[in-house]
C-alpha cells in the first residue's frame, strides 16, 4: 500500500505543471461565476449588494430580465453567473443556492447512486461520472458544485478500487502512469478545442459538438466491443490479443516500454496517442474511461482484465487533480462528496472483486452495454440542440419531454442493466468456484 | 464403518489397561501419523468482525461528526485557495477508514476474491 502511494504521490509532481491551465472535467470553474452571500437587497433598484466570498469586497450586481427579488436569499453562500451579453456590466443571468438541504430522499438517492457506480467502477475501471453529475444537478445542485462534488468523491474510490485490483495482480502501475500524464496533457488539448467551439458556435453548438462526440465514439467503440465480447462468448471465451495491437507491438520505434502486468513491450510512440485521446474524451464528455479502456485492450494489447484495473489509476491521478483545482474554486460541497463515498467504497471493492471470478470477455459486455445504452440518452438530446441552432423545424414540446425523459431513463437503464449483469455473473462465477473447491474437498477426503 | 477418534482413543486405552502398551501407542501414533499426513487443512480464515465494527464505528463517528457540524464544515471547506486541502484531505481521510470498514465488511460477508 505505502509503496503503491508513493509512487502515486510521485506521478502528482509532474502535474502540477499543468497547474495554472484547467484541467478536464476538472476545468475549473468559469471566470464569469462568483461565489458569496448577498448582505442586501434592493427591489425597487432591482439591485444586490453582494459580498465576495474570496476578497470579502463588496459589489453592487444588477438583476437579469427573469429574475425576481424574491429569488435573491440573503445570508447563504449563493453562486452567481453573470450574462456576458446584457447591455450592462455586472448583471445577473442565474442564481444559485450554493448548498442543498440535506433531506432523506436525496441523501438516500445520493447512496443508490453511488453505490451502483462504485460496482461499475470496481468492474469496468470507469463508470457513474455520466449519471453523477446530472443526477446531483436534478437534486438541486448547482452544475459547478455537482461536478467539483463528483469529481472528489471519484479520486478516492478511484484509489481504493486502484489498489485492491493491484492486490489482485491486475493494475500496471507504469502503464496507469504513463496514460495518465499523457491524457493529462490531452484534456488540455480537448479543452481548447472545446473553447473554440464554444466561441465560435455558442452554446448550443458545444452541446450538439459534445453529443455528436459522444454518439461517434460510443457507437462505435462500444458497438464493436460487443462484437468482441459476442465473438469471444461463442468461442468459449478465450482472449486473444488484438491484430492491431499485434502489429503495433511490432513497430520498434525507441523509446520502447515494457509493462510487466500487462505484459507488453510497445513503443512510447504509441501509448502517447491512447493517452491524449483518453484526456482529449475525458474534456469533451467526462468519461476518457470509454476511449482509455478499449484503446488499451485493443491497440496497446492489455487483457480486458489489466485494462479495466488500469483505468483506475488513471481515474485516481486525474480525479485527484480535478479535485485541487475545484478546490482552490472552493466548490466542493463535501457532504455530497462523501455520502457518495460512504456506499461507493464498498460497491467499488465488490466490483473489484467480482472481477476475479469472471471470465474476461463479461467486463467487455458490461463495458459495451453500458456505452451503447448512454449513446442513446445523449442521442435523443440531439433534436433539441439542431432546433437551438435553427438547424432543424422546432418539434412540439411533448415530444421535447417525451425525449428528455427517453434520455434520463436510458441512463437509468444503463446503470441498472449494468449493475445486473455484473451481480449475475459474479454470484454464477462465485458458486462455480465453491462447487469446484466442494468436490475437491470430496476428492482430499474420499 | 468409519471408526471415529473417539472409538480410536477409547480402543487405545483399552489396549493400554490391559498392558499392550506398544499397541496403544500404535493406534494413537496412527491417528496422529494420519493427522499430519493430510494435506493441510483449508485454514477456516477468521472473519474480520472486530475489524469491521471498529472501522465502522470509525467511520459512522466521522460522519455524523461531519453531518452535526454541516454549517460550519461547508463554510470552511469552500473558501477556496490553501483550503482545497480540507475536502481533499476530509476525501483521503474518509477513504482510509470507510474503505477499510468496507473491505473487512466484505471478508465478514464472506466475499472474498477467487484465490
Amino acid at each position: 500500500m505505502k509503496k503503491l502511494l508513493i509512487i502515486l504521490m510521485f506521478a502528482l509532481a509532474p502535474l502540477s505543471l499543468f497547474a495554472n491551465s484547467a484541467l478536464a472535467a476538472g476545468d475549473g470553474p468559469s471566470k464569469d461565476m462568483l461565489k458569496g452571500i448577498i448582505t442586501e437587497v434592493n427591489a425597487a433598484e432591482r439591485t444586490i449588494v453582494f459580498q465576495k466570498d474570496d476578497t470579502k469586497e463588496l459589489i453592487i450586481l444588477a438583476m437579469g430580465e427573469k429574475m425576481q427579488p424574491d429569488d435573491m436569499k440573503m445570508n447563504q453562500k449563493v453562486l452567481i453567473n453573470l450574462d456576458k451579453h446584457a447591455a450592462g456590466d455586472n448583471v445577473m443571468k442565474d442564481i444559485s443556492i450554493m448548498f442543498i438541504d440535506m433531506s432523506v430522499s436525496k441523501l438516500l438517492a445520493l447512496l443508490v447512486i453511488g453505490a451502483v457506480g462504485g460496482l461499475l467502477s470496481g468492474f469496468i475501471g470507469s463508470g457513474g461520472a455520466f449519471v453523477m453529475t446530472p443526477a446531483m444537478m436534478s437534486l438541486g445542485v448547482p452544475g459547478a458544485v455537482a461536478v467539483a462534488s463528483n469529481m472528489c468523491h471519484k479520486f478516492p474510490k478511484a484509489m481504493v478500487g486502484a489498489y485492491k485490483r493491484w492486490k489482485y495482480g491486475q493494475a500496471d502501475i507504469k502503464l496507469g502512469l504513463v496514460m495518465a500524464v499523457t491524457a493529462v496533457i490531452g484534456v488540455q488539448i480537448g479543452i481548447k478545442i472545446q473553447k473554440y467551439i464554444l466561441n465560435q458556435f455558442g452554446g448550443a453548438g458545444s452541446n450538439l459538438y459534445i453529443s455528436a462526440v459522444f454518439m461517434v465514439v460510443l457507437v462505435f467503440v462500444g458497438g464493436y466491443v460487443f462484437y468482441d465480447a459476442w465473438k469471444l462468448a461463442k468461442g468459449g471465451g478465450k482472449e486473444t490479443v488484438s491484430k492491431l495491437a499485434v502489429a503495433m507491438q511490432k513497430i520498434n520505434l525507441p523509446p520502447m516500454m515494457h509493462f510487466k502486468t500487462a505484459k507488453v513491450t510497445i513503443s512510447a510512440w504509441i501509448t502517447i496517442p491512447v493517452g491524449l485521446l483518453t484526456g482529449m474524451l475525458a474534456a469533451t464528455i467526462a468519461v476518457g474511461g470509454f476511449v482509455g479502456v478499449p484503446g488499451m485492450i485493443y491497440v496497446i494489447g492489455a487483457s480486458a482484465v489489466v485494462a479495466s484495473a488500469t483505468e483506475l489509476i488513471i481515474a485516481f491521478v486525474m480525479g485527484a487533480w480535478g479535485s485541487v483545482q475545484w478546490g482552490l474554486s472552493g466548490l466542493i460541497d463535501i457532504r455530497l462528496a462523501l455520502l457518495l463515498l460512504a456506499t461507493s467504497l464498498i460497491g467499488v471493492q465488490l466490483g473489484a472483486l467480482g472481477t476475479t471470478y469472471v471470465k474476461d470477455y463479461i467486463i467487455k459486455v458490461v463495458m459495451a452495454t453500458t456505452m451503447l445504452i448512454v449513446a442513446v440518452s445523449r442521442g435523443v438530446k440531439i433534436p433539441g440542440y439542431l432546433i437551438d441552432l435553427d438547424l432543424m423545424s422546432p418539434i412540439g414540446e411533448g415530444t421535447i419531454a417525451l425525449l428528455e425523459g427517453i434520455s434520463f431513463w436510458s441512463l437509468v437503464l444503463a446503470l441498472g442493466s449494468a449493475a445486473l449483469i455484473i451481480i449475475v455473473a459474479m454470484v454464477k462465477g462465485m458458486t462455480a468456484d465453491r462447487r469446484s473447491k466442494s468436490v475437491l474437498a470430496g476428492v482430499n477426503h474420499g | 464403518m468409519a471408526i471415529t477418534t473417539f472409538d480410536k482413543n477409547m480402543s487405545a486405552v483399552a489396549f493400554a489397561e490391559a498392558g499392550e502398551y506398544d499397541t496403544a501407542s500404535q493406534i494413537l501414533g496412527e491417528n496422529t501419523k494420519k493427522q499430519a499426513g493430510k494435506s493441510p487443512a483449508p485454514a477456516v480464515k477468521r472473519k474480520p468482525y472486530l475489524k469491521t465494527v471498529t472501522f465502522g464505528a470509525m467511520s459512522i463517528s466521522a460522519y455524523v461528526l461531519l453531518f452535526t457540524n454541516e454549517k460550519l464544515v461547508t463554510e470552511v471547506f469552500t473558501m477556496g485557495g490553501w483550503r482545497w486541502v480540507y475536502p481533499v484531505g476530509a476525501a483521503f481521510f474518509f477513504s482510509f477508514i470507510h474503505g477499510a470498514f468496507a473491505s473487512n465488511l466484505l471478508s465478514a460477508l464472506g466475499l472474498e476474491a477467487k484465490k
